[in-house]
């Protein structure tokens, strides 16, 4: 895999992804075959954390985490239900980063946005990095 | 509407859900699977994806809301202990507000050996 940025390179207020997404009915299968969940409710919508999801993975796949980092928390709110196959836009940029006794705290927003540019779901992805050598 | 008071959903989290979840969420970290990284790691053997846990919580949501979770649902989340593979874990919503047209439930997501896995807030505006 080939990142675009370091983890140790990141800034607060930092812009890193923009990109287009159209969530396929296959994608959203295997992710309820995965998780267990029925596909009942979910035939033309998108399960919410599955955008999540789809976040969390544009994060491993342009930002390169470093071992021992910890996901901590996260955060999603719905503005309305993405439709499988609709055109959005995923936007992240790093939303705070701190540092306390040589651990890293960083947050990381994903707002997900339809073809009018109007707000669908908006994230926060909390990460920590221990200092070297200490493990959770 | 009269929302629930409690509701709860329970699942196995066996390893091959979890070599499922990688995929399907592009999430390949190797302290998920049966690999060296996870037995040489912080728990000794490999943890199930947060996100999977987290996913149970939604999908106590939606069995209570149904389309009303996607359409409005809010959720805030921190992990506690890490889910060691296998487990049954149990999310469980409990209505603490109720105003407004919004219902704010305490969310918490617990394992089979009695370990807390998650806890956070979730809301749905059904008004």
């Amino acid at each position: 895999m080939t990142h675009t940025l370091d983890f140790t390179d990141l800034q607060k207020g930092q812009a890193f992804a923009r990109l287009p997404l159209a969530i396929t009915s296959d994608e959203v299968e295997a992710y309820l075959e995965s998780t267990g969940e029925s596909s009942e409710t979910w035939r033309e919508l998108v399960p919410p954390i599955f955008l999540d999801t789809v976040a969390i993975a544009t994060l491993l796949s342009t930002v390169a985490i470093p071992k021992g980092v910890m996901h901590t928390g996260q955060e999603h709110e719905s503005h309305r239900a993405a439709r499988i196959g609709e055109p959005l836009t995923l936007e992240m940029r790093v939303s705070t980063l701190s540092e306390r006794r040589g651990a890293i705290m960083i947050a990381f927003e994903a707002e997900v946005t339809d073809a009018d540019d109007a707000p669908v779901s908006s994230m926060k992805i909390s990460v920590m990095a221990l200092p070297d050598g200490v493990t959770a | 509407m009269t929302v629930p008071t409690s509701f709860e959903v329970s699942r196995l989290i066996d390893q091959p859900r979890v070599d499922r979840y990688a995929v399907a969420a592009g999430d390949p970290n190797p302290i998920h699977r049966e690999t060296p990284e996870a037995y040489a790691g912080p728990f000794g053997q490999p943890v199930a994806h947060g996100m999977i846990v987290l996913g149970l919580v939604s999908e106590a949501m939606t069995s209570a809301f149904g389309v009303t979770w996607a359409e409005t649902g809010t959720v805030k989340v921190r992990w506690r202990t890490p889910g060691l593979t296998p487990f049954t874990a149990t999310a469980r919503a409990e209505l603490k507000k109720d105003a407004d047209g919004v219902a704010t439930y305490d969310v918490t997501c617990t394992d089979d050996r009695g370990e807390t896995l998650l806890t956070g807030t979730a809301t749905v505006r059904h008004g």
